[in-house]
């Protein structure tokens, strides 16, 4: 056997006695090779306290290594500590478990870190990574390098098989009976039943391809689980692990409640030594696809089957655990920064988020929107905001802005190779055709990064964030909002009206000024005041600001919709940008933003206006003639609760009760789907067995629906006109009211 | 979520609350004009919360004031291009 391996690494698994390291080799071949990693957790508190433990823990069976040393706290500096080391790394969390509950009053730090991220800090390696691996004459790892840094641009992927196994409908719906299998050679369907042919074939299927990857949809929640129970009845083995060894693991399903929002994550079922993705409980998988979760994995160092399945904010919080590993910083197991005492003016001064302006209620012609790139991590990474730089109580000078040490913080340290990285992508996205192979990939990692960044600054103020300090938190919102002021007054004093601020951008107009150059000095002025970048996003041919529903002089921050020079159009804020909205009303909002997108300016819209009429009665006699498929009229939301406490029983609590007596059950945080139907009690849960009957439509809650999404829409360019005698889809949808 | 002191929008709306005995003493015709009032002071709510005083109403009444005075402008000018228009 060579004594060296070169290949790319896949996946590391905590064995009983080492750490199982499997690597795509270049020569196309999987390996699992062993690696000795002894890890080690720390406690700190009283001396006394600490001989007790350093007894106490000499007695265990793990038989751990101690040593006293001096080690830096992120807040309070070097600081004297009890080192625990353990030779096999799947003893830690059992031996931690019993020391935390035998000395709960000692300080522990590194005592749950994932072990993938201690690896990363160790070696330098991360999921995916081009690895030279250099083995011992026993084949095991003695040392593993990479040649590559998780900040490169373009990062190959390794040569993955992906077997790809998608039921035929929705199993919540209805019981599939046959399953889509795609393997990298064919795509076909295989019969559920019966049973034993259907685990034999995919039992042939996983020998043959030995796929690294199980891409699934709804595999979590049903066909993996289904999979297992068939082969158990049946007795046929299946190797859905690659790791024979391990079994398959399960995580089950749990409900929480985060940035104002239920949130449901379906059972999980993870695999050892291949992955497995379910698409429809992957994390943002519909916004960044598989090229996200990869970025996200190098980027993070997370394992790629747990990367998929966790929030941006864990991500962020793993990058800066490996920044501290690095630097040699002990990582606390529990928070332990509460907020700083301070006066009710104080907080009231420091207790803001970003400015949110009201706009210029009404449609302007020639606008730009210009918005700071990224401007969170930006003002961290710049003013080097972090929780242990802030100095409490000191103002920069000649601000109220909080001042911070000079040493970079473990924050911005984190982020500026994240942020950098996201920049050399922006920057070639702007030049790059959309039919550039690299085109889609860039998109879907620049998104993977935008959201690892926007995570980054509501983790300061997390309540569980071990490198959280709310007065960092307050820091960035104060930064943001002077650098926002900043950019304004660059603006008018160059002459500009800013319609509207919002928190990072701003929408800005001056007659003459429609070109992208003209906007050039404005660019490089707010950059000059602010040190923050700023790129414009786009110059608007026309964009309306709305007003709210129930106050019509009242303008809504974030409800707007405009058309760039390109044609394209950009909306907030409205009906067809809503989750609940029926697939029906958003195209019809849609078409006719297409339709008022195609007038060249401002001046030509009124010749859209019939254009318009006759899309919408067409729209209406489709609804009274029940040609609309039922399934564009479904209305999708989330519950809020469980059923039984809905007091008022709202539409979606109906439907979820319906299904329940149905014997399907639904948990706060998942999406319940339904259609207004006539009568009692009023609409139709999606989901249930018995086929829907279209005549029971509620046509009349559709028209109002349709109306609205129109009105939105509509509304400015009728008051605009000024002729209220046009004749407009108001006079026939008026009647439904 | 997650707020100690109320935001901005809740502490006008709580000012504006605070006033319905007095609106409620009105007669019909004032009590629109009251509620263009606090509709104008509305347009300001970002500048009310950056200013970050302890008692909102102070800069609310402020708010009035400054859209007041804009119409009269307005209304000056309007009344002065017509004149030399006339003239």
């Amino acid at each position: 056997m060579s004594n060296e391996l070169h290949g790319w690494l896949l996946d590391l698994l905590p064995n009983k006695q080492e750490l199982t390291i499997w690597v795509l080799g270049k020569d196309g071949k999987r390996h699992a090779l062993s690696h000795d990693f002894p890890i080690a957790f720390y406690a700190a508190g009283p001396a006394q306290h600490l001989r007790a433990l350093w007894k106490w823990l000499r007695q265990q069976p793990e038989n751990p290594k101690l040593s006293r040393e001096e080690r830096r706290d992120l807040f309070t500096g070097s600081i004297p500590v009890l080192a625990v080391e353990l030779a096999f790394p799947s003893d830690l969390t059992q031996l931690f478990n019993r020391t935390s509950q035998a000395f709960p009053d000692l300080t522990y730090y590194n005592a749950d870190i994932p072990i993938s991220l201690r690896y990363a800090a160790r070696y330098g390696v991360f999921p995916l990574a081009d690895c030279e691996v250099r083995l011992d004459p026993s084949g095991r790892i003695s040392d593993i390098r990479s040649t590559q840094s998780p900040w490169e641009v373009d990062l190959p992927l390794p040569p993955l098989t992906i077997l790809s196994l998608e039921p035929e409908c929705d199993p919540f719906h209805a019981t599939p009976t046959k399953v889509f299998i795609q393997t990298p050679k064919a795509r076909f369907s295989l019969d559920v039943e019966p049973a034993r042919v259907f685990i034999i074939a995919l039992h042939a299927l996983l020998k043959r391809h030995d796929p690294d990857l199980i891409l699934t949809a709804w595999g979590d929640t049903w066909l993996l689980p289904k999979l297992l129970q068939m082969s158990r009845e049946t007795g046929i083995d299946l190797p859905l692990n690659r790791d024979l060894g391990q079994s398959v693991k399960h995580r089950e399903a749990r409900t929480y409640y985060a940035y104002g929002q239920v949130i449901h994550r379906g059972r999980q079922v993870l695999l050892a030594g291949r992955w497995h993705i379910d698409i429809h409980n992957a994390v943002m998988y519909h916004d960044y696809g598989l090229e996200g979760i990869w970025e996200l994995a190098r980027v993070t160092g997370l394992p790629v089957q747990t990367v998929a399945r966790v929030s941006p904010g864990t991500g962020i919080s793993s990058m800066q655990i490996v920044t501290a590993l690095k630097d040699g910083v002990l990582v606390p197991w529990h928070k332990q920064q509460a907020e700083n005492t301070k006066s009710i003016m104080d907080l009231i001064h420091a207790d803001m988020g970003g400015l949110v302006f009201q706009p210029t209620i009404g449609v302007h012609k020639d606008v730009a929107e210009i918005d700071f790139i990224s401007m969170y991590p930006s003002v961290m990474a710049r003013f080097n905001i972090s929780p242990e730089t802030i100095l409490p109580g000191i103002h920069d000078e000649g601000t109220d802005l909080p001042a911070t040490s000079i040493e970079q913080g473990l924050v911005p340290k984190t982020l500026e190779p994240l942020l950098k990285k996201r920049i050399a992508i922006k920057v070639q996205l702007l030049t790059m055709s959309k039919w550039d192979m690299r085109y889609k990939s860039y998109k879907a990692q620049s998104a993977a990064h935008k959201w690892l960044l926007v995570t980054c600054f509501g983790y300061l103020g997390y309540k569980n964030a071990r490198f959280g300090k709310i007065e960092a938190h307050e820091a960035v919102t104060a930064y943001g909002r002077e650098a926002l002021l900043r950019a304004k007054e660059a603006a008018e004093d160059m002459g500009f009206t800013v319609l509207h601020m919002y928190v990072d951008g701003l929408w800005v107009q001056k007659q003459g000024s429609n070109k992208v150059q003209d906007l050039q000095p404005l660019l490089e002025e707010i950059l000059k005041r602010t040190g923050l970048p700023i790129a414009l996003d786009g110059i608007y041919r026309w964009i309306s600001f709305l007003p709210s529903r129930l106050n019509k002089k009242v303008p809504v921050a974030n409800h707007y919709f405009g058309v760039f020079q390109s044609g394209e159009v950009k909306c907030r804020g409205i009906e067809l940008r809503r989750h609940d909205t029926p697939a029906f009303i958003r195209d019809g909002q849609c078409e006719v933003l297409e339709i008022l997108s195609g007038s060249p300016d401002l001046d030509h819209i009124s010749e859209c206006l019939s254009k318009i009429q006759r899309l919408i009665d067409g729209k209406l006699y489709d609804l009274r003639r029940q040609h609309v498929p039922p399934e564009k009229l479904i209305v999708r939301q989330t519950l809020s609760r469980p059923v039984n406490e809905y007091r008022v029983p709202s539409p979606a609590a109906i439907a979820a009760r319906q299904l329940e007596e149905a014997g399907k059950f639904l948990r706060p945080g998942q999406i319940v789907r339904f259609i207004y139907t006539c009568g009692k009690p009023g609409v139709h849960a999606w989901d249930l067995e018995q086929p829907f009957d279209p005549k029971m439509i509620d046509v009349h809650a559709y028209k109002i629906l349709l109306n609205r999404a129109m009105e939105t829409v509509l509304h400015p360019f009728i008051s605009l006109q000024n002729q209220p005698s046009l004749p407009l889809f108001v006079s026939d949808i008026g009647n439904c009211y | 979520m997650g707020r100690t002191l109320p935001s901005i929008t809740q502490e006008f709306l709580q000012e504006e609350a605070s006033f319905a005995r007095f609106r409620r003493a009105l007669r019909r015709s004032d009590q629109i004009v009251l509620d263009d009032l606090f509709d104008l002071a509305r347009q300001h709510l970002a500048a009310t919360a950056y200013a970050s005083h302890a008692l909102p109403f102070e800069t609310l009444l402020l708010c009035m004031l400054l859209e007041e005075h804009k119409e009269v402008m307005k209304l000056k000018q309007y009344i002065a291009a017509n004149r030399s228009g006339n003239e």
